[in-house]
């Protein structure tokens, strides 16, 4: 089971991937040719922690790479760990000691989530970014060479730019025109209400419009921005030195990068999981796999696809959904009439034999988010079927114990929604970027349900006193009062004290 | 080809791992005065592992502040109802056992740290320079001690070498010519029998007697066989001493207010000269007296745990002192050591004096008087009268080393009176306690 393939089982698998890309095209799924590339299991662990097959050095990416290995090592041995990027070409890596048929499960799953990645709105954007694999390669060299010059303060800079690599804007392709272009457009806008305006306006009015093209042309940013690291990067009064820009915009736009892939999460794994159930019962039924080997496979995706009772696990939560969605809609268990019936006996046997399914499942796979299939795919069926459940973490004296505290779907799903909105990461945008006329850096936490949490945002402050060098601003609220906190390193801690605005 | 076997690239996951590895070692140098604070290091059980909880070193990021900070809540899957448990974790570090330091805004982990490692870490810390062999012998030598002759017995560091060497090439002809004889073959099979049996003489035989046992070198290439009683150890020049052996009796002010990082200072002090002289002696004994307006004789874990009011009067800690070495460790065969901490204040400094006196009377080696002031008083404040009282009362000199003042008995006078304000300073008091010119040439 340990042993690296043969060639004659190498052979087989590049006989079995050709006939899994025919298979997906026949079932009408997108591909391209993919890279598959036979690695040690270190390799892959390389690759989950460092997020690219290759990336520069940092302690974190290490961290994460010793956790994964040491679950690797003692506990979950054999586990089917598959790692894909959205590259121009996709790149998927499979670990040479996982059995042979764990390959094939594999290489099904990839062609999965690559044809999520060509199909699916957002995984679209993703693919823009395509060419940051090559820009992290590229950046090894780079920040190795910075290490050499500046010693530490590369990995202190390294540590501030990922304390707010993931709070980007909402819509990533949005934030990326340069200051004085956003000024510009945002002038031409307001001068373009003037005079479409053609009089209507009181002259209250047009002074306002003015003093407002007044502030546009001189405010920085001209209005808020979301992309944190690419506006300190560039306008830091420290001023930052080239190195310390380009550490800062490779860890930015690496960020850019991942974040549509963390936005379908449950949607990705769950078609890939969907499809490589029925691409391996296919290769069983045309006698390519053996039963032995498929039974083999199925062992191995019961264990993938395993209820998790204290997270979800997307596989699972997924392939559920998408083969829901592809019952209801084959029934016709869906739209007003069906919602609203409430004869239990009729719902159970309703079928009014649309088979609508299979559009309704690729459609999901092409348009929709995580967060937009939760609001409108997780029905109270599907939520019960699942049995998902919402558990608290009781603390006593010396054990934490785990109860279940509700099973209200409303509630379930509401909670679901909320941790899928932006990322799960709080929304704060650069409000002013020469506050009080003194650099000052004035930042704005939106609430989006959610306070901060206060230790980690005093602590985010401190890093963002390290780019920025001067005072920091941060409004929030904490316990639902409006609070304005300023981060000044003369005194070294977080003032806080009641804003008015 | 679509599938393709990789080769492996470089291998940056250990490199990182170690990084960060390295990061939770500074954070744990961090909180080791805490750590510390609960193990008796000196003489406990050194192989054990300690239970500490550590931060996870994380990036600090904006997050959502969880319910109350307290009862996180989460999203699972599977069968049960509202009520029901699904699970249970302990809390790492609740109850017993030290915790480094909670800091606001992170999360912790419990792991295991050798004791020894902790060790090593505390040295590292205070730049202590650690006890192998080699640099044990670098510090006699730069201490003055004078090496000089052979026994048979002594502790490792001090292993010769050389000698030890030829005693084992001693030994391997012996062996080789007793083979010979007993089993009558000739010299080059007895060799291969005994080099495959590592020395062993019985297990040669043995496979000698196998016929068909065969020679697998072409010529004899003679090794050390090392017994026991063909150990070679230098040996300290010293007072004629029919043993080599030592006592360190430590003394601690427990009216005054050591707070943690005094008596992490203390015990830093304590534990690296007894571990010292534990390389260089055969035998090492350590006291404990702590003392307030009275004094007696503890262990380990009370003398670092024990605070008490009321007055000072150090001389009764001497007196106690000098009755043990008279009693227990008369000078004539043992090396004594004493050692005394205190904040500085004292209700009797002429009584300390007079007390310290009678001890060099006694013919102790060394006398050494620590002050432990984290704030940085001046060195003779009017705070601190026992300084003063040892200044005018013993001809002493003002020596300055690495920042560290202190007060260094003249001739043969075996005092020293240090003032440490800094983890830096410990090296250069320890040394200044060591140097063996002055209270040997006496």
């Amino acid at each position: 089971m340990d042993k690296p393939l043969t060639q004659a089982e190498l052979d087989r698998l590049i006989a079995l991937e050709k006939r899994i890309g025919e298979i997906a095209k026949e079932e009408g799924l997108n591909t391209v040719p993919i890279d598959f590339k036979i690695v040690s299991a270190n390799q892959v662990i390389e690759g989950m922690a460092y997020r690219f097959p290759v990336n520069f050095s940092h302690w974190s990416f290490g961290r994460d790479y010793d956790r994964t290995r040491t679950i690797y090592e003692h506990e979950y041995a054999g586990i089917p760990y598959e790692q894909v990027w959205n590259f121009d070409r996709p790149e998927a890596f499979l670990v040479e000691t996982n059995p042979f048929i764990l390959q094939v499960l594999v290489v099904a799953h990839v062609y999965g989530h690559v044809d999520f990645f060509l199909s699916n709105r957002y995984s679209q954007i993703g693919r823009m970014f395509s060419d940051v694999a090559l820009q992290a390669r590229n950046a090894v060299g780079r920040f190795r060479s910075y290490e050499q010059v500046y010693g530490i303060d590369v990995e202190r800079m390294m540590d501030a730019a990922l304390s707010l690599e993931w709070n980007q804007h909402p819509e990533i392709l949005l934030d990326d025109l340069d200051e004085e272009s956003q000024r510009e457009s945002l002038i031409k806008s307001l001068r373009f209400k003037l005079r479409k305006a053609d009089g209507k306006l009181s002259p209250k009015e047009v002074e306002e419009i003015e003093k407002q093209i007044q502030v546009v042309s001189v405010k920085t940013p001209p209005e808020p921005t979301y992309d944190l690291l690419g506006y300190i990067a560039h306008h830091s009064p420290k001023p930052l030195k080239p190195w310390a820009q380009d550490v800062l915009m490779v860890i930015r736009d690496q960020a850019r990068a991942l974040l549509p892939n963390m936005r379908t999460k449950i949607l990705n794994e769950g078609w890939a999981t969907y499809w490589h159930v029925r691409i391996m019962r296919r290769l069983f039924q045309e006698g390519l796999i053996t039963a032995k080997e498929h039974g083999s496979f199925n062992d191995f995706n019961a264990r993938v696809t395993r209820e998790s009772k204290a997270s979800l696990n997307p596989y699972r939560l997924g392939l559920s959904l998408f083969e829901d969605v592809e019952d209801r809609w084959n029934k016709g268990r869906f739209g007003p009439e069906y919602e609203n019936c409430k004869d239990p006996r009729k719902r159970l046997n309703w079928d009014t034999k649309v088979n609508l399914g299979r559009q309704k499942i690729f459609e999901v796979r092409s348009c929709f988010t995580d967060r937009m299939a939760i609001e409108a795919l997780f029905s109270d069926d599907f939520i019960h079927q699942e049995n998902l459940y919402i558990y608290e973490e009781k603390r006593f004296d010396k054990e934490v114990i785990y109860i279940i505290v509700e099973d209200d779907p409303e509630i379930i799903r509401q909670l679901l929604k909320h941790s899928h909105v932006f990322y799960g990461t709080p929304v704060i945008s650069v409000e002013d970027g020469n506050y009080d006329d003194n650099g000052y850096l004035y930042l704005k936490h939106h609430n989006t349900g959610y306070e901060l949490d206060a230790a980690y945002r005093d602590r985010t402050l401190e890093m963002i006193y390290y780019l920025w060098g001067r005072r920091i601003y941060l409004e929030t609220t904490l316990n639902d009062r409006a609070l304005l906190i300023s981060y000044d390193a003369n005194r070294n801690k977080v003032i806080d004290y009641a804003y008015k605005k | 080809m679509p599938i393709r076997i990789v080769e492996s690239v470089e291998e940056r996951g250990q490199k990182d791992a170690r990084r960060h590895r390295e990061k939770q070692r500074e954070a744990i140098k961090k909180h080791l005065p805490e750590i510390i604070s609960e193990q008796s290091i000196i003489t406990g059980n050194r192989g054990k592992k300690i239970k500490i909880v550590i931060r996870s070193l994380d990036i600090p990021h904006f997050r959502r502040k969880t319910k109350d900070d307290q009862d996180a809540i989460g999203i699972g899957q599977g069968k049960g109802a509202p009520g029901d448990v699904i699970g249970s974790r302990k809390i790492p570090g609740q109850g017993k056992g030290p915790q480094a330091g909670k800091e606001a805004g992170s999360e912790y982990i419990e792991t295991e740290v050798d004791l020894e490692e902790l060790i090593d870490l505390m040295f590292e810390d205070a730049g202590l320079p650690k006890l192998d062999p080699k640099s044990v012998r670098e510090i006699m030598v730069r201490l003055g001690f004078k090496i000089s002759g052979r026994s048979k017995a002594g502790p490792w560091p001090l292993i010769a070498p050389g000698p030890t060497a030829k005693e084992g090439y001693k030994r391997f002809w012996n062996f080789l010519a007793a083979l010979e004889k007993e089993t009558k073959l000739d010299q080059l099979i007895c060799f291969s029998a005994l080099k495959q049996a590592n020395g062993l003489i019985k297990d040669a035989l043995d496979l000698l007697k196998d016929p068909n046992f065969k020679p697998q070198f072409d010529k004899v290439v003679p090794f050390p066989i090392i017994y026991h009683e063909d150990l070679r150890f230098l040996k300290i020049k010293d007072k004629e001493r029919p043993e080599s052996r030592a006592v360190v009796i430590a003394m601690m002010d427990v009216s005054g207010s050591m707070d943690e990082e005094k008596k992490y200072f203390a015990r830093l002090m304590l534990f690296w000269l007894v571990e010292f002289l534990r390389r260089i002696y055969l035998r090492v004994e350590i006291r404990f007296i702590v003392h307030h307006a009275e004094a007696s004789l503890v262990d380990e874990h009370t003398f670092f745990h024990t605070q008490e009011s009321g007055g000072t009067v150090s001389s009764t800690a001497y007196q106690l002192a000098r009755e043990l070495v008279e009693q227990e460790y008369p000078t004539s065969s043992w090396n004594a050591y004493l050692f005394h901490f205190s904040d500085g204040e004292d209700f009797n400094p002429q009584d300390a004096v007079a007390e310290i006196i009678k001890c060099f009377q006694r013919g102790i080696n060394m006398f050494g008087y620590g002050q432990i002031n984290p704030e940085g008083q001046e060195l003779f404040s009017s705070k601190n009268t026992l300084m003063q009282a040892f200044a005018r009362a013993f001809p002493v000199e003002n020596v300055e080393r690495g920042g560290l003042r202190m007060i260094v008995g003249r001739g043969n006078v075996p005092f020293l009176g240090v003032q440490i304000t800094k983890k830096k300073h410990l090296l250069p008091a320890l040394e200044q306690f060591l140097i063996k010119e002055r209270w040997s040439n006496g």
